[in-house]
């Protein structure tokens, strides 16, 4: 583990670029929160509170014929409600998207990073970036299958959701859950979220929205932000990835990759030695005799 | 220059080189800290992490443009001949000092015109591979890279850092504690007779009577 980790660090289950295991010591119950789209009405409170509990300041806003207030995530905007305009067997939709850090209990932006303790996972589930670790190679964006992560030129740091860490600690909820009006946002134990996100889906089933489905994608080992999905067969208009991976494609390969290379060129100087020892230097002087 | 040396390289080839060197030296290290989490104590040496990544593309451009120049440099002497192709058939004799097995080389032996040639083909590999990682958000028009190519640059990029690191081990091995008096030949330029002979046997023929 790095010397720069947070205070917290009995909590840490994983961190990145780290090939010693975690201190093991606090193993309480992973949190999370379970975003009901079907009861979103859209008024972004989330944003306001995200940027007020962050200190994250004002970013203005254009107008660009979208319900949406800022066009992307930022270093600054951590929460970014997304609303996508379609139709559904002739009826207008939003689909509306709550686009933060889905905590993903097998995180690719960790399982990318160089740099040791940078990306820390804590047991109770949330995936935090520790700046003062953080390098600003940005490959954790890439790593991301959900494209969260976002990079500041000035600062050459990377910032994201952190799920309220602060509040979590103290026993609170994530500042977004805390402000809802409509209850859109539920917070408490992983186990808990799910139950209750497969009753959700179970209602919105007997309303008739037969597609409703419970956003928790295996291919990252399930998230600690969930989604009930009214519209669950149209998964990508909510810019959400239908089977997101973490460490896919060429990241997995480099796993394997690292360890064969690192090994090839540590065998290439043991074999410059050993040859070295066996025949020895070739000396022009001894070669004139 | 004293009676029986000869030179080998002009001041020019001897600057080119030691930038070239160097550079990959540096981004050889601070890569190899990148790439795996034991190996990222490495940083330290240029100042730790967020100098290593920041500075690595920069003496990413440094490598490049001085290998352009050792390129033009050197190119005439590399091209491979069919005594070269004898030299490789020949090459575990090389390989264990059986010299008199050994056809007798140019300027340049047929290991040192591959490392040329690998080297070249990697330096190309490092460019178009780095650049994605350097500026994942996009530069002169064209990006952004984020996602699936930065993750196969950076498999590139690594598999070419081992391959270019490899054959560094036996560069360098060759050229100072296996072969006493190369190392001068990068130093101050020159190398003896005896030496040439050895090591370069029809250079020194085509330098003969000049000295």
């Amino acid at each position: 583990m790095s010397a720069q980790l947070p205070a917290n660090g009995l909590r840490i289950r994983r961190a990145s670029a780290s090939a010693d295991p975690a201190p093991g010591i606090r193993q309480g119950p992973e949190y999370a929160k379970l975003v009901d789209i079907s009861r979103c009405i859209g008024c972004k409170g989330c944003e306001v509170a995200c940027k007020e509990w962050n200190e994250l300041g004002i970013e203005p806003t254009q107008n660009f014929g979208s319900f949406q207030s800022h066009r992307d995530l930022s270093p600054h905007t951590w929460l970014l409600m997304r609303f996508t305009e379609t139709e559904i067997d002739g009826d207008f939709h939003w689909l509306i998207k709550k686009d933060a850090c889905l905590h993903c209990a097998e995180p690719g932006c960790l399982l990318a990073c160089p740099s040791p303790g940078a990306i820390v996972q804590y047991e109770n589930g949330i995936v935090d970036f520790n700046q003062a670790n953080c390098i600003g190679c940005q490959l954790c964006v890439s790593g991301c299958p959900f494209d969260i992560p976002r990079f500041n030129p000035e600062t050459r740091k990377v910032y994201k959701c952190n799920m309220c860490i602060d509040r979590v600690e103290a026993g609170l909820e994530p500042a977004c859950a805390k402000t809802c009006p409509t209850h859109a946002i539920s917070w408490g134990t992983k186990a808990d979220m799910v139950r209750l996100g497969e009753q959700k889906v179970e209602a919105l089933r007997a309303r008739g929205l037969t597609n409703a489905v419970l956003y928790n994608p295996e291919g990252v080992g399930g998230t600690h932000m969930m989604y009930v999905v009214p519209h669950g067969d149209q998964l990508e208009e909510y810019d959400l990835p239908a089977d997101p991976t973490a460490g896919a494609g060429a990241l997995a390969l480099l796993g394997s990759a690292r360890r064969i290379g690192a090994s090839a060129l540590g065998l290439g100087l043991l074999v410059a030695g050993l040859h070295y020892l066996g025949f020895g230097p070739q000396s022009p002087e001894e070669d004139s005799k | 220059m004293k009676p029986d040396e000869i030179q080998r390289f002009t001041f020019a080839e001897r600057v080119v080189h030691w930038v070239v060197g160097l550079s990959f030296l540096f981004l050889l290290l601070t890569g190899l800290a990148f790439s795996h989490p034991r190996l990222f104590w490495l940083t330290s040496f240029v100042g730790g992490g967020p100098t290593a990544r920041w500075l690595h593309p920069w003496m990413g451009i440094v490598f490049a443009l001085s290998f352009v120049a050792m390129f033009a440099l050197w190119i005439r002497d590399m091209k491979v001949d069919a005594q070269d192709k004898a030299w490789l058939r020949a090459i575990r004799h090389y390989v264990v000092h059986d010299k008199t097995k050994v056809p007798a080389a140019g300027k340049y032996n047929a290991g040192q015109k591959m490392f040329f040639w690998t080297m070249s083909a990697l330096a190309v590999l490092y460019l178009l591979t780095g650049v994605p990682m350097w500026l994942p958000s996009g530069v002169l028009g064209i990006g952004p890279f984020y996602g699936g190519l930065v993750n196969a640059s950076r498999l590139v990029h690594y598999l070419a850092t081992v391959g270019g690191g490899l054959f560094l081990i036996v560069h360098v091995y060759l050229g100072t504690v296996a072969y006493p008096g190369t190392l001068g030949a990068m130093l101050h330029g020159t190398v003896t007779r005896a030496w040439a002979k050895m090591h370069h046997a029809r250079w020194e023929g085509d330098h003969r009577g000049n000295s």
